[in-house]
């Protein structure tokens, strides 16, 4: 297993949209699929996922629908909205331009200065 | 938005869902875990554990889905219960705060119930589809005469309409056996009027369109009360020859009691068509239509307003400024313009008193409730300290308003409701009943009126208090133990208060005195307990040809002069007045010109009252002309014109000037031509109406029984007038068999004009005065009782200190007497204006009470009110315990 990374205040929402957006998933899906796309890099605690999801099913960015999972049960099953499609590339471009200046910033060395 | 909707409207939905996703989820992660090799118990117990603090999350997840702000300002039914339980606890509180609210919410709807009222549709028009087509002369603001011209006209030329029927009212002598003839009130009327309004007769038939030829038996539909109290209820009425008015005609139907069209009349008579009235002048007739299916009215205005008039009718100059119109039929009747009520300015200037009073009201009632909860500072301490927000305390506060707003709405229209079934308001508009189409009961709308208001009343009054009492005050309560107190504003709110009580008591009492000029036996110096005062009108027969009309004109005039000589001879009648208006009735008033005065053109017209009086008029009143001399038989027979004006004309139209010589005339129009009349004498005041015994100017022109029409006669008895009532009939139906005889009363009863108008205000004034007397004394209560409530470890400590009990008394009363004592003299002034500006002329001969008379009742009045809303809190002072006192944290 990959080694834990803390995520940054904000980065949750983000990551969930990805998770959301690879396809329809419910609550515990969407924890399992972050651990999974991240490698178990990122694994977030359990009860503190749902109000980001309601905060973002709130803000509109996901939907949701109650369906029936793998063992049978009742379970509410999110998908993205368009507006969260929109979203989600906002802020991976966003993320794309930050992640490549801070990695060109640390790389920086005394001769090219 | 969406889901905060759902949130709001499926509160309980919401939380199951959070939970059942909570559980499915920790279902999910032990299933793995036994899978991982767990035992079902151990995997469900990490599980748990993993997911951690289930409640924790569940408030994240609700703050998260907005439902924490709602939960703030969520209501219970436990704030219903603690509000009624507020009620009972406080409960010269609560009932002042209702008496507010109570009358201050139904005033507040009052107007748009009456609004609504009038444009309600006839019974029996299904649909709304029945509406007037009538003139509108926007000069005059008034509603102009149609003719049966403009009927056939546009009966013929309109296709907006289905049906369309014209009618016109009468009065209508109804024989019987006993030869003794009744009024009463009728209708000649197109017959389709009755498939028009879906009127079925309760007997026999309705009017069909044979009857209204020419040459068709005469035939006569009666209304069932006419058919109970003349007829017995006897059902074999149809057939039977009755005399109306100078005609036998056979009753073909009885109509059921809910029919009265156009208002409350009782028989039915077909509308000749072509029919004109005396003298060949078109005859004017009102007009309903049917709407055609599928046309609106609005549709149906259009095609009016583009057909126009009718081209045959008279004076098209003067006609074509009219505007034609379709209307409800409520607003044809009363003369109210297209927009009804709400476009009258009046009505703008109700609607807006009304809420003014509500505000008035709510600010109150806001004060009432502040000190209630200001008398609750360490319970909303306690509250504030384990938790509750500020809004939560808010709403709560707000339910307990809307509690006591909505039992003052439920007390307000449920008096309402009862007023309009037992109060008689149709005496009171001075008819003998309400138009049979009027129906003034609540409906669902007032109700749903009712309740806004006592919404917006709790909000006002509830909300505002709540937010202030909320606010720094609480937490300065937890720490130094201290309450509010009674600020500026509410201090002003009750002297303000106290102030408008003075006026309005004032003013009430000035109106309620002059009311009381016309109700007095003497009247203008004329003894009217002594005079029957019988109104006698010419028969109108719409059937009669111009030639048979002028026969009747005539004789009918004859009959006149039969009848008060006849009255004249009588024994035990020492006199007879003949005229258009005896005295406390409601003169006509007129513009007029007096020769010889320069005006502008451009100057308004000045008014005064007139009546046409027989000779003798003034002697059979016990008035002799001051100056000049009385009418002779001269004067009527010869047609000279001659005048005779009393002692206010004099002084007012002629500046105080020698009369000798000096002319008047009432043009019709301004600046047209009319006759002149010489002025030939002057009276003392008899009266122009009810209420102005002492003043109006008054011009009387002579004119001979027979011209005038209607015509009153007074009749001065040494016996007891009403005794009299029936030799009067006696002579009537043997001398003057044509008269339509009308009201019978003695001079002393009669109640005409002004005098209800002056009633109404009377009514009005004594209900603002009362809720303002209420409100001050209530305001004035809670102010003393939060007051006391405050300073009572004082009053322990300056008891213990020796202090004695008046002097405790005093320093708390001290405050509010102040306050009482400022508004009293702040609206004395402003009464004082108010009633000299209005009333304030008649009152210095009133026989009653002076301004300053009338002013310091009403001052006295409310100092004793205020005095006594202070008497009981001082009792409680003087009951309070030193050691208690001193004891208490208060």
């Amino acid at each position: 297993m990959a080694r834990q990374v803390d995520l940054l205040p904000g980065n949750l929402d983000v990551v969930i949209l990805k998770a959301i957006s690879l396809g329809e998933v419910h609550g515990y899906g969407v924890l399992l699929r972050i651990e999974q796309i991240s490698g178990g890099a990122i694994v977030v605690q359990q009860g503190a996922l749902y109000p980001a999801l309601y905060r973002l099913e709130r803000q509109g960015l996901i939907e949701s629908h109650w369906g029936t999972s793998d063992n049978n049960r009742r379970a509410k099953f999110y998908t993205l909205s368009s507006l969260g499609r929109r979203r989600y590339g906002e802020e991976k471009a966003s993320w794309s331009r930050l992640a490549a200046a801070i990695t060109l910033a640390l790389s920086a060395t005394p001769q090219e200065i | 938005m969406r889901t905060l909707v759902r949130a709001v409207l499926h509160r309980d939905d919401v939380e199951s869902e959070i939970h059942e996703e909570f559980e499915h989820h920790i279902a999910m992660r032990a299933a793995d875990l036994v899978r991982s090799g767990l035992s079902e118990d151990r995997a469900a117990h990490q599980a748990r554990r993993e997911f951690g603090h289930v409640d924790t999350h569940r408030a994240e997840a609700r703050l998260s889905r907005g439902l924490q702000t709602l939960d703030q300002v969520r209501f219970s039914w436990l704030d219903v219960k603690l509000a009624l339980r507020m009620l009972v606890k406080h409960p010269l509180l609560s009932l002042a705060a209702v008496f507010a609210l109570g009358v201050g919410i139904p005033v507040g709807i009052a107007p748009a119930h009456l609004a609504n009222a009038v444009e309600a549709p006839l019974p029996g028009d299904k649909g709304r589809r029945v509406r007037a087509i009538r003139l509108w002369n926007p000069a005059t603001s008034s509603v102009d005469v149609t003719s049966y011209e403009d009927f056939a006209f546009w009966k013929a030329t309109l296709q907006s309409f289905s049906m369309m029927a014209a009618f016109r009212t009468s009065s209508y002598n109804v024989g019987s056996e006993d030869r003794s003839a009744a009024s009463v009130p009728g209708t000649e009327l197109s017959p389709a009027a009755f498939p028009m309004l879906h009127a079925i007769p309760q007997l026999g038939r309705a009017l069909n369109a044979t009857d209204a030829e020419p040459t068709a038996p005469a035939v006569v539909v009666l209304g069932h009360s006419l058919w109970e109290s003349r007829f017995g209820s006897d059902p074999s009425v149809l057939g039977r020859s009755v005399r109306i008015g100078r005609e036998m005609r056979t009753v073909v139907g009885v109509m059921p009691a809910g029919f009265r069209f156009p208002a409350n009349e009782q028989l039915w008579l077909p509308l000749p068509s072509q029919s004109t009235a005396a003298g060949g002048a078109l005859s004017p007739v009102r007009i309903i239509g049917r709407l055609a299916d599928g046309i609106s009215a609005e549709q149906a205005q259009v095609e009016l307003s583009a057909r126009g008039l009718s081209p045959a009718a008279d004076e098209p100059k003067a006609r074509a400024r009219l505007r034609p119109e379709v209307v409800p039929f409520g607003l044809l009747y009363l003369g109210l313009p297209r927009g009804g009520f709400e476009s009258l300015l009046e009505y703008r200037f109700v609607q807006l008193l009304s809420i003014v009073l509500l505000l008035v009201a709510c600010a109150n009632v806001a004060m009432l409730i502040f000190a209630r909860t200001a008398t609750r500072f360490r319970e909303m301490a306690v509250r504030t300290a384990l938790g509750a927000s500020r809004a939560r305390i808010i709403s709560q506060i707000f339910v307990e308003a809307l509690v006591l707003a909505m039992v003052a709405a439920g007390v307000g229209v449920f008096a309402i409701g009862w007023g309009l079934q037992h109060v008689n308001l149709a005496a009171i508009a001075g008819q003998t009943a309400l138009p049979y189409w009027l129906s003034l009961d609540i409906t669902a709308g007032d109700l749903t009126r009712a309740l806004l208001f006592a919404a917006i009343s709790a909000t006002v009054a509830g909300v505002v208090p709540a937010i202030r009492i909320t606010g720094k005050a609480v937490h300065q309560h937890m720490r130094e133990t201290s309450g509010v107190r009674f600020g500026r504003v509410t201090g002003a709110l009750i002297v303000a208060d106290i102030a408008i009580s003075v006026a309005a008591i004032g003013f009430a009492l000035a109106i309620a005195d002059r009311s009381t000029v016309g109700e007095s036996d003497r009247f203008a110096g004329i003894p009217a307990a002594e005079y029957l005062a019988v109104q006698f009108r010419m028969p109108d027969d719409g059937r009669a040809s111009d030639g048979a009309r002028r026969d009747l004109v005539e004789r009918t005039a004859a009959e006149q002069r039969a009848l008060v000589a006849s009255l004249r001879a009588e024994p035990g009648i020492s006199g007879v007045a003949v005229g258009s208006a005896l005295p406390r009735m409601e003169h006509r008033s007129v513009p007029f010109e007096v020769d010889g005065e320069d005006r502008s053109p451009d100057a308004p017209p000045q008014w005064v009252r007139t009546a046409q009086v027989d000779v003798g008029f003034f002697e059979a009143l016990a008035h002799h002309v001051v100056a000049g001399r009385d009418f002779t038989r001269t004067d009527v027979d010869s047609g000279r014109r001659t005048a005779i004006v009393n002692t206010a004309f004099v002084a007012h139209a002629l500046a105080g000037k020698d009369f000798t010589g000096r002319r008047v005339r009432f043009p019709a129009r301004k600046g047209a031509d009319a006759a002149w009349y010489e002025i030939v004498g002057v009276v003392e005041h008899l009266g122009v109406n009810m209420v102005n015994a002492d003043k109006g100017a008054a011009v009387y022109l002579p004119a001979a029984p027979g011209s005038i029409n209607p015509m009153w006669i007074g009749i001065h008895t040494s016996a007891a007038p009403s005794s009299v009532a029936p030799r009067v009939r006696e002579i009537m139906n043997t001398v003057a068999p044509d008269l339509v005889m009308g009201d019978v009363k003695v001079l002393n009863e009669v109640h005409q004009g002004d005098w209800y108008l002056i009633v109404g205000v009377a009514v009005g004034l004594a209900i603002l005065v009362g809720v303002l007397v209420v409100l001050a004394t209530s305001g004035i209560y809670a102010m003393l009782t939060l007051s006391v409530s405050e300073r009572t470890r004082e009053i322990g400590i300056r008891t213990a200190l020796g202090a004695q009990s008046h002097s405790v008394v005093l320093m708390i009363l001290k405050r509010s007497l102040m306050q009482v004592g400022i508004g009293a003299i702040l609206g004395l002034p402003i009464a004082a204006r108010v009633v000299h500006l209005t009333v304030g002329a008649t009152l210095g001969q009133s026989p009653l009470m002076s301004v300053s008379m009338a002013m310091g009742l009403a001052a006295s009045l409310v100092l004793t009110v205020g005095v006594i809303a202070c008497t009981i809190p001082a009792r409680r002072i003087l009951a309070v315990d030193a050691s208690e006192a001193m004891r208490s944290d208060g």
